[in-house]
């Protein structure tokens, strides 16, 4: 499955990352674009996302800056996106690296990078929060973490329910009127 | 003081006006800032508008203050802790909603976290505005001073001053052509 990117983010081959990480990614790399920043985008496969975060941390990266999610509700997929920086490695300073990984909506799971990246820990329970993306390994999947506890819960089943999925309706809490 | 001393030096001894004057010069805000409303709320303060020319004096607890100011975004977790601030105040106390958020949600009109100050705690004067300016907050304060005294609103006096003596005299009236003259003329 090679997703498209948004038009503003097309392929560019002389970008001077992309040599190496395609050398380090192996095959992971299913396809690549560059945003209008010049930071360069990589759509991996869902399964190798560990081997793509250790992979990364060895290029240099030293911290994982956002970790998001995007839904596609009407082609039923989340594509989740990691952004790296690095602190440490001067020629890397200018550089951002987006990796991208898209599931399936109906069953949002993807291996969890926390014990490689710490900081990663906060997003993905936000993430998980937000969209109802579990990752997998992370030991805080399950409970809220920013939310009210008493806000967003199906009031019906009591399961929660998750904010930012476009699906989700805003009660009627008297502000709209 | 007890209540009976309070009842005695209110109603036998008529000390309510000189109560109510004590009130109105030492409205003491407690700053509840959750949003960028704080920095107007330090400009009011500053030495460029001086709030503290009418009483208004910030200050850092809830237990020694009488006006909470509510300044920005209330969230749902937010809420609980602007009920226990507003339980916290003693009598009499009155609250300031500032700037949109406080008022009617603002940016976040239909977000899933966000609530409206008045539905957590009592508001006596709401402040528009995003954020409002610091000449908005002192309007604001005054309103509790009128609502202090017994007379509710944004009343404001205006001040006026004669420039007729500085201006032009005001054009005159053109003449108007005679009635006669203009009925005559399609005639002939």
């Amino acid at each position: 499955m090679a997703a498209k990117f948004p038009p503003k983010c097309p392929p560019q081959g002389d970008h001077p990352l992309l040599e190496k990480v395609k050398q380090t990614f192996g095959g992971a790399v299913l396809n690549h674009g560059v945003t209008p920043e010049g930071h360069l985008c990589v759509l991996v496969p869902p399964d190798k996302i560990r081997d793509v975060a250790a992979a990364v941390k060895n290029m240099g990266f030293d911290h994982v800056l956002s970790l998001s999610a995007v839904d596609y509700a009407a082609e039923g997929r989340f594509m989740v996106t990691y952004i790296f920086a690095s602190y440490l490695t001067p020629e890397l300073r200018s550089q951002l690296l987006h990796i991208r990984a898209e599931i399936p909506r109906d069953n949002p799971k993807i291996a969890s990078i926390a014990d490689i990246y710490p900081s990663a820990d906060y997003e993905e329970r936000e993430c998980h929060e937000m969209f109802g993306i579990w990752f997998e390994g992370n030991p805080h999947m399950g409970k809220r973490f920013i939310l009210d506890p008493d806000c967003c819960v199906d009031e019906k089943t009591g399961k929660p329910l998750y904010p930012l999925r476009k699906d989700y309706k805003v009660p009627d809490w008297g502000l709209t009127g | 003081m007890s209540q009976a001393l309070r009842e005695f030096l209110l109603k036998k001894a008529k000390l309510e006006s000189l109560f109510k004057w004590g009130v109105r010069w030492s409205l003491w805000p407690v700053h509840l800032v959750t949003s960028c409303c704080g920095v107007e709320v330090a400009h009011t303060s500053g030495p460029g508008f001086d709030a503290e020319r009418w009483g208004v004096l910030p200050f850092h607890t809830m237990r020694q203050s009488n006006v909470l100011l509510v300044e920005g975004t209330i969230t749902r977790k937010m809420a609980k802790v602007l009920k226990q601030v507003y339980e916290q105040m003693p009598e009499p106390k009155y609250v300031i909603a500032m700037g949109a958020c406080a008022v009617r949600g603002g940016l976040f009109w239909n977000s899933y976290h966000v609530v409206q100050v008045d539905t957590v705690v009592p508001v006596d004067v709401y402040i528009s505005g995003c954020p409002p300016t610091p000449e908005a907050v002192i309007r604001a304060f005054m309103m509790v001073h009128n609502k202090i005294k017994g007379k509710p609103g944004p009343y404001v006096e205006p001040v006026k001053v004669d420039l007729t003596p500085f201006l032009p005299p005001p054009p005159k009236p053109p003449a108007k052509p005679a009635p006669q003259q203009a009925q005559q003329a399609p005639a002939a």
